[in-house]
């Protein structure tokens, strides 16, 4: 176990230095995010300052809300950020190279790769929830266990979106797609989602389970809000490892369109 | 005798489906299977070095592919290094070395130095046994510079050198290569062939490659498998296919004139283009200097090129002897 988190921390530094290579695009992609995610919270700000809340969100819980967003894509970003691109690279065969190798493939994949864009919401985000989340230093463990489960989850459905590779050539700009959108669903105020729309945003694009499940333990902390967060990361972690081994056991078999 | 690798009826077939023409085209399609590895049988001894060659589509990858745990086969059975691959394929990661010419298992924006401490992780190998290894490797295969230097900044030769060093750091017992030296100039493929002929020689390693190159067989190999449409159409000694079809070079004189005339033993004229004489040169019966001296004498030269048969032609006359 040891040995596989030495790995995974070799891998991940070493992708950290990979996306800092080029210094001028990493300043230009990290500080181009940080700076969008700026103008995001300045449009909520004027939001704010005309209403007083938004399906009974107020500018704490949208502060929130964003601020473990941007966490959860920063650290996914930075310490998982193959899922990104994880569809391209079953897509290419280079499968093939990690199956030679001893290792498990999923921390391979994972850590190969670090999104330089990543760095902008990983500096935002915890200054957004310190800055204007309006928490207790008690809440702190309950906004780090929220934005550990909402990383698993956004993670897994990364993964689970990528698997689509191993049945279909086109996968690899709908996984992309299918990502973005889990992401925009987790920037809006969760209560604005009703009937189909909410049920796709606690399943197939789980936003629900990302970033509302995570707010609601924090501003609501029981039993029941801790255990849906850290249900929905076990179980979509599940979800992901199945369906990319089975995947997986296909491209072995040769069935694959991909190699 | 045990064998580092076995092969019994192994065999290998894909399906997909052909889609006909027209509108109603688009709503059916034919499941279509093809037969990429058809039950070949083989075995290779500690320390052999043989090649697998054949044209595009021979199923010269899919074997290794087998073989070194990759695919599972559609049936038959193989060991390699006692082990069956598909089943304990990590296990046998840890004593084999596995080497993609057209792909690559390094990072390339970073040193390739980056890229072999991850093996070093990866194999879970001794920093000291490791730092060693590289050492004897770096010195051998004058990778100097070259470790501190990014992949992606190097020639496709020196990033093939680093390949092979990545391959063989955990100490394998046995190297596969696909394409080790596609796309590769005539230096760089010389310094690789003579790296993994002496390496394996040095650590009785036992190698298995596929290659289009005949001097990569001639000059490593000492064992050739030759396969076509899946099957097994010869397996013999290198010194053997030699003498029976490796001993003819393909010598093309450009000149600004008239063709080059020549009338010696051995020597037959292929087609050409304009200002290019195209010739046929067996070597068993005259040297390829002696021809270019003939050629030079009658004056107007003002290129060579000497290159080996393409491999097509060679499976083309082997694949004819057999028959």
């Amino acid at each position: 176990m040891i040995a596989a988190l030495r790995l995974y921390a070799t891998q991940v530094v070493l992708a950290n230095r990979m996306a800092l290579a080029d210094r001028a695009n990493f300043a230009l992609q990290a500080g181009g995010m940080f700076i969008n995610n700026a103008f995001m919270l300045v449009l909520w700000g004027l939001f704010f300052a005309g209403f007083k809340s938004v399906g009974g969100w107020r500018q704490g819980d949208m502060a929130l809300l964003m601020g473990i967003t941007m966490t959860v894509v920063g650290v996914s970003g930075v310490a998982f950020g193959g899922y990104r691109d994880m569809a391209a690279t079953i897509l290419r065969g280079e499968l093939d190279a990690l199956l030679t190798q001893p290792k498990g493939l999923m921390g391979r994949l994972l850590a190969r790769e670090c999104l330089a864009t990543a760095w902008g919401d990983l500096i935002g985000g915890p200054l957004l929830l310190a800055g204007f989340a309006r928490l207790s230093w008690g809440e702190a463990p309950l906004v780090v266990a929220g934005i550990a489960g909402g990383t698993v989850v956004y993670v897994s459905a990364g993964v689970c979106f990528a698997s689509l590779a191993f049945w279909a050539s086109g996968a690899r700009s709908f996984a992309r797609d299918l990502t973005d959108f889990t992401l925009v669903f987790s920037t809006y105020p969760g209560s604005i989602y009703r009937g189909a729309v909410k049920a796709i945003a606690f399943s197939i694009l789980p936003a629900g389970f990302v970033v509302m499940a995570p707010v609601r333990m924090v501003r609501d902390a029981s039993v029941e809000t801790a255990a849906m967060v850290a249900g929905a990361a076990v179980l979509y972690a599940a979800l992901a490892m199945a369906l990319f081994h089975l995947g997986l056991s296909r491209y072995r078999r040769g069935a694959s369109v991909a190699g | 005798m045990s064998f580092a690798v076995t092969a019994a009826q192994l065999s290998k077939s894909y399906r997909y489906s052909r889609r006909g023409r027209g509108w109603r085209a688009a709503f059916s399609s034919e499941q279509v299977t093809i037969e990429a590895v058809a039950g070949v049988d083989f075995q290779i001894a500690p320390g052999e070095r043989v090649a697998i060659i054949g044209p595009n589509g021979a199923g010269k990858s899919t074997t290794l592919k087998m073989l070194s745990g990759i695919l599972q086969p559609s049936s038959g059975a193989a060991t390699v290094l006692g082990l069956v691959p598909w089943r304990q394929r990590k296990a046998l990661a840890y004593r084999i070395g596995v080497v993609f010419g057209q792909r690559s298992q390094l990072w390339g924006e970073l040193p390739a130095r980056d890229s072999f401490d991850l093996l070093r992780h990866v194999y879970d190998q001794d920093a000291r046994v490791f730092a060693r290894r590289l050492g004897e490797m770096s010195e051998r295969f004058a990778l100097g510079e070259l470790l501190d230097q990014p992949v992606h900044r190097m020639s496709l030769g020196q990033r093939m050198r680093c390949e092979i060093t990545a391959s063989l750091l955990h100490g394998p017992e046995l190297l596969f290569l696909d394409e080790p030296t596609i796309g590769l100039d005539v230096t760089a493929k010389a310094a690789i062939r003579d790296f993994i002929r002496e390496h394996a020689r040095d650590h009785g390693l036992t190698v298995l490659l596929t290659s289009h190159d005949t001097r990569d067989i001639e000059l490593v190999c000492d064992r050739v498998i030759v396969v076509n449409q899946g099957r097994i159409v010869v397996d013999q000694p290198t010194d053997q296919l030699r003498r029976r079809f490796l001993g003819r070079k393909i010598i093309t004189f450009q000149s600004a004139g008239a063709a080059v005339s020549l009338d010696l033993p051995g020597v037959t004229r292929r087609a050409g283009a304009a200002h290019a004489t195209v010739l046929e040169v067996d070597t068993r019966v005259v040297r390829v200097e002696q021809v270019i001296a003939a050629a030079m004498a009658d004056g107007g030269i003002e290129d060579v090129t000497i290159e080996d048969p393409p491999m097509e032609e060679v499976i083309h006359d082997i694949y004819a002897a057999a028959r």
